[in-house]
């Protein structure tokens, strides 16, 4: 620690630590631009000067590191008349026109202006004036009002890797441009906009629509990945105006994604249900609350004499709140009946969870993002972490490009510079595999381990028979066979694995790359055998990261709305768990069985279920036709959608009840981390929508077996008698340790069951020539169910294109913006293309988003174990048109 | 594209450097010296070939005032605006050459003959007003001497009347 004392005030301050900092934490503000504390220092705007004794010339606080004994002045005359300077020069330039600029009322300038300049200026000559240029949709520049600072520059390589800015010019005439007068292509995180201190980078979204005092504000979460960033929702008279974050809020930080920053017009989209709708003679029309809740609870009643509870099923979708899901089980269980409740979290984060809490006995990672910034070596498979998780993305990019982590990945894509993220580029290693094949290369890093005498010590005398299982599995694989299967060297595997066993802190992350394709469940269990082999379990700040992808696809399995979980998550038939429940709810748990999203549908379609209330969820509109979702829900005899849009299968339903969104209601999420965060009603219920929970509440009622709360705090309040982690919202995360007793059993007997199966390197199917294979995956720009209903997020991508690599098109004799045929024996879908380096020959890929039609293509799979459906890829043929 | 023509002399520039992107200001001379001006395709080519975003490359194309981003004439006339010309009339040659030619500072005649630029200090001072024309220089400018390196450039593609730059002391016999 070192001692100095700053405007007469004592102060201590780590070594290393900047001066400006230093102040800031001693309350006192010195003015500035260039200077966030998020970037490496650049001083080019000279705003923050200070004195400091017996150094004879004013120095820049935001460079200056503290120094013992130091003895700084921040408001001498001579440092007032170099604010006055440096405003002044500002000042020659920058425009008069606050009255018109979307930053007054928040401008460093104004406030700086206001504090230490005269109302007049000595400079009689012209400003400087930078013709006008359309710069994108989304983001406005003016550059006459740019201070030069080049924060939004910086920002822009430094935290996102995208390095889309570039200031063109030199001196005074320096403007912030793309690339020379092409319109902004990049991630759109909205950070330049952020961290513009001036009004010189706004967001179009809102332009001209308000003044800071007028806007109120809700810190909530946002609902577009499961990262869980806290986000500020400003509002003006109901309307939504803006999204921001603060520096240093929130696990986020203060960056944003695209979702986040221009994605929150969705709440508020036109063709939001106001009315509940009844269907009569085969068309839904408008009913009030009351006819539509009777209708419901009355035929719920009749079905329920004819068929019985187990005639029901229950799905929900994770953009609920906490509250949401934890009342639909618990509506299921005891208003219904029944244990037939499956939730979104089945299409993938349930293979996280299950190989968790299999392995370790824990549902949640024993990691935090703080872990993953301070790992020495990370590996990633099956995920561009930017596309589906943008934030743990930075956190990523902090590990190695501040920290100098080592990165490992293993993903279909190719390293190629571009101005969109692709984690690939900053990998020591990567190994670019078709998406059918990462299990090859992680089985080829533990045969690595094995070989190379890489094997904790600890572990080899704790578990010998658990090391020699594996090690005689591993030994069973032939190196030639991997490395055909992979493409690439055991030199490589070997290089890799090494790194990673030697790492002081080693974290591995899993993508929907491998959560969402065949074999997931059990090369997630693979992946815990890695960690463990290489003793990289088990101690703080090393594990396993599964990344949920929707905002609460860890609360719906904590909150028990999966076919297997109590809420807890407890085991449907552990007995300890269900008394304690039933003790809890004061009535007896349904003793039927769960049944997962697949097997519900089907049995809706041998006319097992005859009715189904489905909570957000999309099955027709997120299942591939092969799962004919649409024949099985079309069977039942009363299908209830409570949904904020008239879906695919709202559009099938008897009863739509309108649900509120995010914004319009408090509870609370779950991250992928497993930090529970709060959200707050930013504005009124849009037209007579109501929380999900209240819905089913009011059913319950109706129903003759009331399950009622005041609002969404008691929930809560029942939440955490009963399920653990639940207690101070929004406190820094406090990962759970894996169970030793657990832990041990794994070792002991629990990896053999399926040992032979997640061990085989299974030849892949070889591909044929001329075929491709179609991949259907998240795109940057869209997640979740609402992202297409937003105006921002539809300007930046708003059709499904086919990103294809160069070679392949060539080859196929066509270009970006030409169209395709693709087309396999279910079916064919015709696209515009667009050429990616980073997509390797053979691969073809589509955005999820836009996929209606190519969902005709898809085939489903399930998981042996999980009973995930698996439906992202296909092998098809792509022709010219 | 650069890559294919120049394949070895791009690997010779790139092994020079121990931070790829170093390479940088090599590869933009040789894009310039193959067009005249640095491309847009060059741009991207560069970014490529460095594993930088376009827009890092364009940054520093507009960063240097020797590096062209519009394709220019056959001759680049670009005349010295720094103090030690100006005090010796610089700006009255500038205004005798957009007289002669017809254009402003950064345009191009229509036949496509001759750019003209303004530029910082070309160390030449002590033999001022002076011009560059692509890679000559002419000193100790007149507008009679300028009228004269006009019709020779046209007429023969050079000018005798080119010279330095000199290096100290100069030449004997240098002024004339």
């Amino acid at each position: 620690m070192v001692k100095l004392t700053i405007d007469g005030v004592p102060i201590t301050a780590p070594k290393g630590t900047l001066v400006i900092e230093a102040a800031r934490q001693a309350g006192i503000m010195i003015p500035h631009f260039c200077y966030h504390p998020k970037l490496k220092w650049d001083a080019n705007c000279r705003m923050c000067l200070v004195e400091i004794e017996r150094v004879p010339k004013l120095q820049t606080s935001c460079s200056t590191p503290v120094a013992e004994g130091m003895v700084v002045r921040t408001a001498t005359t001579a440092v007032t008349q170099a604010h006055k300077s440096v405003l002044e020069f500002i000042l020659a330039n920058h425009p008069l026109d606050c009255p018109v600029c979307d930053q007054g009322g928040r401008c460093d300038l104004q406030d700086f202006s206001h504090e230490y300049t005269p109302t007049t200026s000595r400079f009689i000559e012209v400003k400087r004036i930078f013709p006008k240029e359309y710069f994108s949709a989304l983001i406005e520049t003016q550059m006459n009002r740019c201070v030069q600072c080049l924060r939004c520059v910086r920002y822009c390589d430094e935290v996102m890797d995208v390095k889309a800015l570039a200031p063109a010019g030199r001196g005074t005439m320096t403007e912030i441009k793309h690339f020379t007068h092409h319109e902004l292509d990049c991630e759109f995180c909205g950070g330049c906009v952020q961290i513009c201190p001036v009004g010189a980078i706004t967001s179009r979204l809102s332009m001209y629509e308000y003044r800071p005092w007028m806007l109120k504000r809700a810190d909530t979460i946002c609902t577009y990945c499961g990262d869980g960033c806290q986000i500020t929702i400003q509002t003006k008279e109901n309307k939504l105006i803006e999204v921001n974050t603060a520096h240093g809020a929130g696990r986020n930080n203060g960056d944003l994604c695209a979702r986040g920053f221009f994605g929150y017009h969705a709440s508020t989209h036109p063709d939001r249900l106001q009315h509940p709708l009844v269907r009569r003679n085969g068309e839904l029309v408008q009913a009030t609350w009351e006819e539509a809740l009777g209708f419901v609870a009355e035929t719920c009643i009749r079905l329920k004499m004819e068929h019985g509870a187990e005639a029901f099923a229950g799905l929900i979708a994770s953009r609920c709140t906490n509250e949401d899901l934890y009342v639909f089980q618990k509506f299921m269980r005891l208003a219904i009946g029944t244990n037939r409740i499956d939730s979104s979290a089945r299409y993938g984060q349930i293979n996280g969870v299950r190989a968790l809490r299999r392995v370790q006995g824990t549902h949640r990672w024993a990691v935090t993002f703080e872990d993953i910034v301070a790992a020495d070596a990370l590996l990633l498979v099956g995920t561009n972490i930017t596309e589906t998780n943008p934030i743990t993305g930075l956190k990523v990019k902090e590990a190695v490009k501040k920290r100098t982590a080592t990165l490992l990945t293993v993903d279909a894509l190719v390293p190629a510079v571009g101005t969109i993220s692709n984690i690939a580029n900053l990998a020591a290693h990567h190994f670019p595999v078709h998406p059918d094949r990462f299990g090859h290369v992680v089985l080829g890093l533990i045969k690595a381990v094995v070989e190379d005498g890489l094997v904790d010590q600890a572990l080899a005398h704790r578990a010998p028979a658990y090391v020699q299982a594996i090690g005689d599995a591993v030994q069973a694989l032939s190196w030639p066979a991997l490395e055909s299967a992979t493409g690439t060297t055991s030199g490589a595997l070997r290089e890799a694995a090494r790194i990673f066993a030697r790492a002081a802190r080693g974290v591995v992350l899993v993508g929907q790359g491998v959560l969402r394709s065949p074999g997931g469940y059990g090369l997630t269990t693979n992946l815990l055998d890695l960690l463990l082999l290489t003793g990289q379990h088990g101690r703080p700040g090393c594990g396993l990261a599964p990344l949920a992808e929707e905002n609460n696809d860890q609360g719906a399995v904590e909150m028990g709305t999966v076919a297997e979980y109590l809420p807890g998550p407890c085991d449907l038939n552990d007995p300890t768990a269900r008394e304690r429940i039933a003790g809890l709810w004061k009535e007896e748990l349904p003793k039927g069985p769960g049944r997962t999203l697949t097997e519900t549908l089907e049995e809706a379609r041998t006319g097992k279920v005859k009715a189904m209330f489905v909570v957000g969820e999309n099955p027709v509109g997120s299942l591939p036709h092969a799962a004919r979702a649409k024949d099985a829900l079309a069977q039942l005899e009363l299908l209830v959608c409570q949904e904020l849009f008239l879906t695919e299968t709202a559009a099938l339903a008897h009863v739509v009840l309108p649900a509120c969104s995010y914004a319009e209601k408090d509870g609370s999420f779950t991250n992928t981390e497993g930090l529970v965060q709060p959200v707050r009603r930013a504005i009124e219920p849009i037209g007579e929508s109501r929380p999900d929970w209240e819905i089913l509440s009011a059913l319950s009622v109706l129903m003759g077996y009331p399950i009622e709360y005041g609002d969404a705090k008691e929930i809560l309040k029942e939440i955490r008698s009963l399920i653990p982690g639940y207690g101070l919202l929004g406190a820094g995360p406090n990962p759970p340790r894996p169970d030793e007793a657990v832990v041990s059993r794994y070792l002991r007997e629990g990896y053999a069951e399926d040992l032979a199966n997640r061990y085989a390197a299974t030849q892949p199917t070889e591909k044929r020539t001329g075929h491709f294979t179609l991949l259907v995956t998240q795109s940057l720009f869209h997640s979740g169910k609402f992202s297409t209903r937003s105006t921002g997020l539809l300007e930046i991508q708003n059709t499904g294109v086919l990103g294809l690599n160069p070679a392949d098109a060539a080859r196929l004799g066509v270009t970006d913006g030409d169209r395709v045929r693709v087309s396999n024996t279910l079916g064919e879908l015709t696209a515009p293309i667009k050429l990616l380096e980073r997509i390797p020959e053979g691969l073809a890929v589509f955005p999820e988003h836009f996929d209606e039609e190519a969902r005709r293509l898809l085939g489903v799979s399930t998981d042996p174990q999980t009973r995930v459906p698996y439906c992202k890829s296909a092998q098809v043929v792509i022709e010219k048109l | 594209m650069l890559q294919e023509k120049y394949k070895t002399e791009i690997d010779e520039i790139l092994s020079r450097y121990p931070v790829r992107r170093s390479a940088m200001l090599p590869l933009l001379t040789m894009a310039q010296r193959e067009e005249g001006y640095v491309s847009e395709a060059a741009m991207k080519e560069i970014a490529s070939i460095l594993r930088v975003t376009p827009p890092q490359v364009y940054e520093t194309v507009t960063f240097y005032t020797m590096l062209n981003l519009k394709p220019i004439g056959t001759f680049h006339i670009q005349v010295c605006k720094s103090l030690m010309c100006a005090l010796v009339g610089s700006d009255s040659l500038l205004v005798w050459l957009q007289a002669r030619l017809g254009i402003k500072p950064g345009e191009t005649t229509p036949d496509r003959l001759f750019t003209l630029s303004t530029v910082e200090c070309l160390a030449s001072c002590g033999t001022g007003p002076m011009m560059q024309v692509n890679d000559d220089y002419y000193e100790r400018l007149t507008e009679e001497k300028v009228d004269r390196i006009l019709a020779d450039l046209k007429r023969d593609g050079t000018s005798p009347l080119k010279s330095g730059p000199f290096i100290l002391p100069e030449p004997e016999g240098a002024h004339g």
